[in-house]
């Protein structure tokens, strides 16, 4: 049994067809790669395990049960972190305040819990507080830790959005694009953080619209193109692939 | 003794200070105002968490002061019931009325909430002005008992003025621990991005009825307190505009800040009335000065960030790791 099986997954959007077909799995301790050109349905298709969109037909299992239908709380709550496209932090909270929801939403909230101060609101709370820091500690936050998310350097939110999702425990880490917008240095310097996540044993599933980060260092690599998988392979493989460069032709030399 | 100063000076002050220097003074006048104020406290200290905390603005919410007020009126007048009853009944029949109306709109996007909200509480006014057999209309209820819950009579200008001031700080000690703990931190996170927060791992709509729920009980309270501290109740009492009144105490003391309501509130109760030498022209000072502290505060007279950090110094969990010297989480 894989950790996440996409089981041919369609999503229409009225008569364009955003992802067609597909059919993927991801193994525990995996470091995918998803590429595809603008449009290809990445983002789309992402959205459907996370359970943001509904698919029009197919289904996903995360180890092994049906999450399809679940709501994206339930979902992440099963195991699945996620970053976005579009950095989405918290503004007007700190950096720890913001790390510390993806722990508050993993282990769960009462209200009477904290209302009445009960001993296990102070474990939640204790509990919350130790895997903040750890996550902030693993994406070295750590000192910014006080600061609004509002004022953090741009480099440095991406990590922020590691970090929460990080803080959620996840079993499978789905990464969107998350060097759009770094520099060559900052790329060269998130693929070493994602390795070494990879490496503490975590599954990642990595999409991205730049080939060069995810041939580098994914196992495996999945292309999408117009909502279909073209290619699903070891990187090597994938950069000789002539379906895999026609389909990139015109938009971008692969790495 | 972290923690415990600042409970220690705000006892001081309400338990002690005030009702010393009101019964010095010696005026019904002056009484009447700290007790008002101090209803309005609770009211702003509730929209808070709804509005500033949690990122839902409402626009109905002196519909459910209304409801705890009525509530209150009717048990007490007709019923007979005892006002050490009819205070938590009326907070529960406002909450009550709270979940049902939260239940079909939490799901509604920011400004569609809005106007529900809007459209709900006018109905609720409409209600109370017209189900004349119940509510007895424009003529509103009269004689309704003062405070003499469970035989203590604390009728008294004093008996009543403690008994609020406890509620206020009842109110204040609920609405501290929802928002300055993790849980307000999940509220914020609603605030600043549901979508992303439901991504998090938060209940989103569970989590917006409950605090829906929390802050209709505190303003039910409210009312129940107003009906029976002015013996009269009335539909206008409840209108649009003081929803609005009260949604100005949030916005001027500081969206998201717990300090910030009860400056607002003060602020707004008391400034008219310290204006009072000055006539009428006193609603258009009132006015202008709201005007500029939005123009020149836009985060509050007692901002959020400035809040929580104030907050966290008292309360906030203990530091460890990282290099930042202070508190940063919850305990
Ligand atoms: N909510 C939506 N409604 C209608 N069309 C949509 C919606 N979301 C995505 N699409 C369309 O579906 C297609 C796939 O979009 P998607 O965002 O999944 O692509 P992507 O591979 O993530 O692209 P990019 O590299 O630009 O992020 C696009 O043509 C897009 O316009
Ligand atoms: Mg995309």
């Amino acid at each position: 049994m894989s950790l996440l099986e996409i089981d041919h997954v369609t999503r229409r959007f009225g008569g364009l067809v955003a992802v067609d077909d597909v059919s993927a799995v991801v193994e525990e301790g995996e470091l995918v790669g998803l590429i595809g050109p603008n449009g290809a349905g990445k983002t789309t298709l992402f959205n459907v395990i996370c359970g943001f969109t509904p698919p029009s037909s197919g289904e996903v299992r995360f180890a092994g049960e049906r999450i399809t239908g679940l709501k994206p709380w339930r979902i992440c709550r099963r195991g699945i972190g996620r970053t976005f496209q579009n950095l989405r932090i918290f503004p007007n909270m700190t950096v720890f305040d913001n790390v510390s929801v993806g722990a508050i939403g993993r282990l769960g909230i009462e209200p009477f819990e904290s209302l009445l101060r009960t001993r296990a609101a102070r474990v939640r709370a204790a509990e919350v507080s130790a895997r903040t820091w750890q996550a902030l500690e693993r994406t070295e936050l750590a000192p910014y830790a006080h600061l609004l998310a509002a004022d953090l350097p741009y480099g440095r939110r991406k990590y922020l959005e590691i970090a929460r999702a990080l803080a959620t425990s996840p079993r499978l880490l789905v990464l969107d694009e998350p060097a759009a917008g770094l520099n060559d240095t900052e790329t060269a310097e998130l693929a070493r953080f994602i390795r070494t996540l990879h490496a503490e044993g975590l599954t990642i599933l990595l999409v991205e619209h730049d080939m060069s980060l995810v041939m580098s260092i994914c196992q495996r690599v999945m292309v999408l193109a117009s909502g279909r998988k073209i290619a699903d392979a070891p990187p090597a493989v994938v950069q000789q692939d002539p379906i895999v460069l026609e389909a990139y032709l015109g938009t971008e030399e692969p790495a | 003794m972290r923690g415990a100063l600042a409970p220690l000076a705000v006892a001081a002050v309400l338990f002690a200070i005030l009702p010393m220097g009101l019964s010095m003074a010696g005026s019904g006048y002056l009484f009447r105002l700290a007790d008002v104020t101090l209803i309005f406290c609770i009211l702003s200290l509730s929209m808070q968490l709804i509005t500033g905390v949690a990122g839902l603005l409402t626009l109905g919410h002196a519909a459910f002061y209304g409801i705890g007020a009525y509530t209150a009126a009717i048990l007490s007048t007709r019923v007979g019931l005892d006002a050490g009853l009819t205070i938590p009944v009326a907070g529960l029949v406002s909450a009550l009325f709270g979940v049902l109306i939260a239940l079909p709109t939490m799901r509604l996007v920011s400004i569609y909430f809005a106007v529900a909200t809007l459209g709900l509480g006018e109905m609720i006014y409409v209600t109370l002005l017209n189900w004349v057999s119940f509510t007895r209309g424009p003529l509103g209820i009269g004689d309704i008992p003062p405070l003499r819950p469970f035989g203590f009579d604390l009728s008294s200008p004093l008996g009543t003025y403690f008994l609020i001031a406890a509620l206020a700080v009842l109110s204040l000690l609920i609405v501290h621990r929802i928002a300055h703990s993790y849980y307000g931190n999940a509220l914020r996170a609603l605030r600043e991005d549901d979508q992303c927060a439901d991504a998090m791992g938060l209940p989103v709509v569970r989590l917006k009825i409950e605090v829906f729920a929390i802050a209709t009980f505190l303003a039910g309270i409210a009312g129940a307190l107003w009906a029976h501290t002015t013996g009269y109740v009335n539909p206008a009492d409840f209108r649009f505009a003081e929803s609005i009144l009260i949604l100005a105490m949030v916005v001027v003391g500081g969206l998201g800040s717990i300090p910030g309501a009860i400056v607002g509130a003060a602020l707004l109760i008391l400034l008219p009335e310290a204006l009072r030498a000055i006539g009428e022209v006193r609603i258009l000072a009132v006015g202008l000065i709201m005007f500029l502290c939005i123009l020149f505060l836009p985060k509050g007279l007692f901002g959020e960030v400035a809040a929580l950090d104030l907050v966290r110094r008292q309360f906030g969990a203990a530091w460890r790791g990282g290099s930042a010297a202070r508190p940063l989480g919850w305990r």
